[in-house]
């Protein structure tokens, strides 16, 4: 689905990302794991093509045979429009303030599949009613809602335009623990039942233990191990991925 | 609490001023501009609840439309220069680089020029009314306008939402309209409510100095301006009124300025 080859990324000539590479595998749950600092967002922002100014990025990511970073800003955002969906670290700062969730959702959902807005609210509103949240949300801002409503929020923009890969990056950092559980829930379902590929990049060893089919281990800009969860698990080749496993609870 | 109580307070106080101005011509019992030179220097009392001044005009009904006149003037030049300062400050601060290094020197050179002496100058050499006034006064006033409106905006396009409704692919203008400047309404809001206080401030000025509003126009400026000689022959009135509607009014603007900047109103700092 996914496959990073050789990717490096400079920041004002600094070197954040090494020649990393790791493969995405269609249907299943990946990882990318690592300390803070170690890259995994920088990998994601190239991805994206959403470095920040005075950024090179170098080498291949194809998806679907397609280099992402190699191809035109518009074809990027058709991609990105419909195919792949991002689930940021911080839900509350992933909405305008100053806009009515209801409209907000539209345009993260229904106006990118080119919905009109009667549609959007026959399908949203059930799919909002399965995750628990009630229709009123439509109608108030973000900020008189949780962050965990509103990482659900998230996630029923990418139940409703059902991307072909979703990326989340740390999606679970700013919520609590049984939200955090019941989130993992929401994208393990999401994986099993639309069969979404999803790319998870995480700092916490349990919620891989728990979702992930596959991880790639990062350490300081380079990949320094790639498996299945439960190989590295037992046994782990890397230095540094013995050294993370034994640091577990 | 405290605050909030202070805010309605001044906004009742301002409205009452503001309400009552615009309504001039039926709250006021006389017209401004009626003479009646049977009744000059009559000190506030009956039939005049302020007096009458040098004319017989009567002090009360010459303070409201006065303030009609001063209001619609600093009205008038705060529009224009929210305008002048929105769109300099935003182009400034969205394209932002060279660009927007470029446009703020050349702001801070135009901030260099005290504004009174280019309105002075430009009213003395025009002969200008009203309307010219308030067009001079807004043509200088955007300066501090566009420099909140830049910082704003480059606080607000680095922000989380922001990026994400790029990704997504929001359309430019959509992202300027309801992301950038609809959050940096609060902060323009202020900036403005002060322009105002500023403005009213600088007609009065130049009214008093004898170059602003035409003598024909009753404005608190000019007012003050013709009560000099009249406060020599102890008509205290004709002077004190207009000058504690204006001290009001620009208190009042001032202090609900300064409640709504409480940064604790604000929902988004990042």
């Amino acid at each position: 689905m996914l496959k990073v080859n050789q990717l490096s990324i400079e920041i004002n000539g600094k070197r954040i990302v090494d020649g990393s590479s790791f493969f995405v595998p269609r249907g299943r749950i990946t990882s990318i794991i690592g300390e803070s600092g170690s890259g995994k967002s920088m990998t994601i922002s190239a991805l994206l093509n959403i470095l920040p100014a005075g950024s090179k990025a170098a080498g291949q990511a194809f998806f679907d045979n397609k280099d992402l970073l190699a191809i035109s800003n518009k074809e990027m955002s058709a991609i990105r429009g419909s195919q792949i969906f991002t689930v940021f670290q911080d839900a509350l700062n992933s909405f305008n303030p100053s806009v009515k969730m209801g409209k907000q959702l539209y345009e993260f959902s229904g106006r990118r599949i080119r919905h009109s807005v009667a549609e959007f609210h026959l399908k949203m509103d059930d799919i909002l009613n399965d995750l628990g949240l009630s229709k009123a949300i439509m109608e108030q801002y973000p900020f008189e809602l949780s962050g965990g409503m509103l990482q659900r929020c998230m996630i029923a923009c990418a139940l409703y335009v059902r991307p072909r890969l979703l990326i989340a990056d740390e999606p679970t950092s700013a919520l609590d623990t049984l939200l955090q559980k019941e989130f993992i829930e929401l994208l393990k379902g999401l994986n099993e039942k639309q069969g979404t590929t999803i790319l998870l990049i995480t700092h916490d060893l349990d919620i891989v233990a728990e979702v992930a089919d596959k991880m790639v281990i990062m350490h300081k800009g380079k990949v320094v191990e790639v498996g299945n969860v439960a190989e590295v698990f037992e046994r782990p080749k890397n230095a540094y991925t013995k050294r993370l496993l034994e640091s577990r609870f | 609490m405290k605050s909030r109580k202070m805010l309605a307070f001044w906004c009742i106080v301002l409205g009452i001023i503001v309400f009552s101005t615009v309504f001039s011509g039926n709250l006021a019992p006389y017209e401004p501009n009626d003479m009646n030179l049977d009744e000059v220097y009559l000190s506030p009392g009956d039939g005049h609840l302020l007096g009458t001044d040098h004319l017989g005009r009567d002090v009360f009904s010459r303070l409201l439309g006065g303030g009609k006149v001063t209001l619609t003037v600093a009205t008038v030049s705060v529009l224009l220069s929210l305008v002048l300062g929105v769109l300099y400050g935003g182009f400034s601060g969205y394209v932002g680089g060279i660009v927007d290094t470029a446009l703020m020197r050349l702001l801070e050179v135009f901030i260099t020029i005290p504004s009174l002496i280019i309105i002075l100058s430009f009213q003395a050499f025009m002969q200008g009314g009203m309307w010219s006034m308030a067009l001079i006064i807004g043509v200088t006033g955007w300066l501090s306008t566009a420099r909140i409106v830049r910082s704003e905006f480059i606080r607000l396009k680095e922000a989380e939402f922001v990026q994400m409704a790029k990704m997504f692919g929001t359309p430019i203008w959509k992202i300027i309209i309801s992301h950038l400047l609809k959050n940096s309404v609060p902060a323009i809001f202020v900036v403005t409510l002060f322009n105002f206080a500023n403005a009213i401030f600088i007609e009065v000025s130049l009214s008093f100095l004898g170059i602003g509003v035409p003598p024909a126009i009753p404005s608190w400026g000019n007012m003050l301006y013709y009560a000099q000689n009249d406060i020599l022959i102890g008509a205290w009135w004709i002077g004190l009124y207009p000058g504690i509607l204006i001290f009001i009014t620009i208190l009042a603007i001032n202090f609900i300025g300064e409640a709504l900047k409480d940064p604790e109103r604000r929902r988004f700092s990042a």
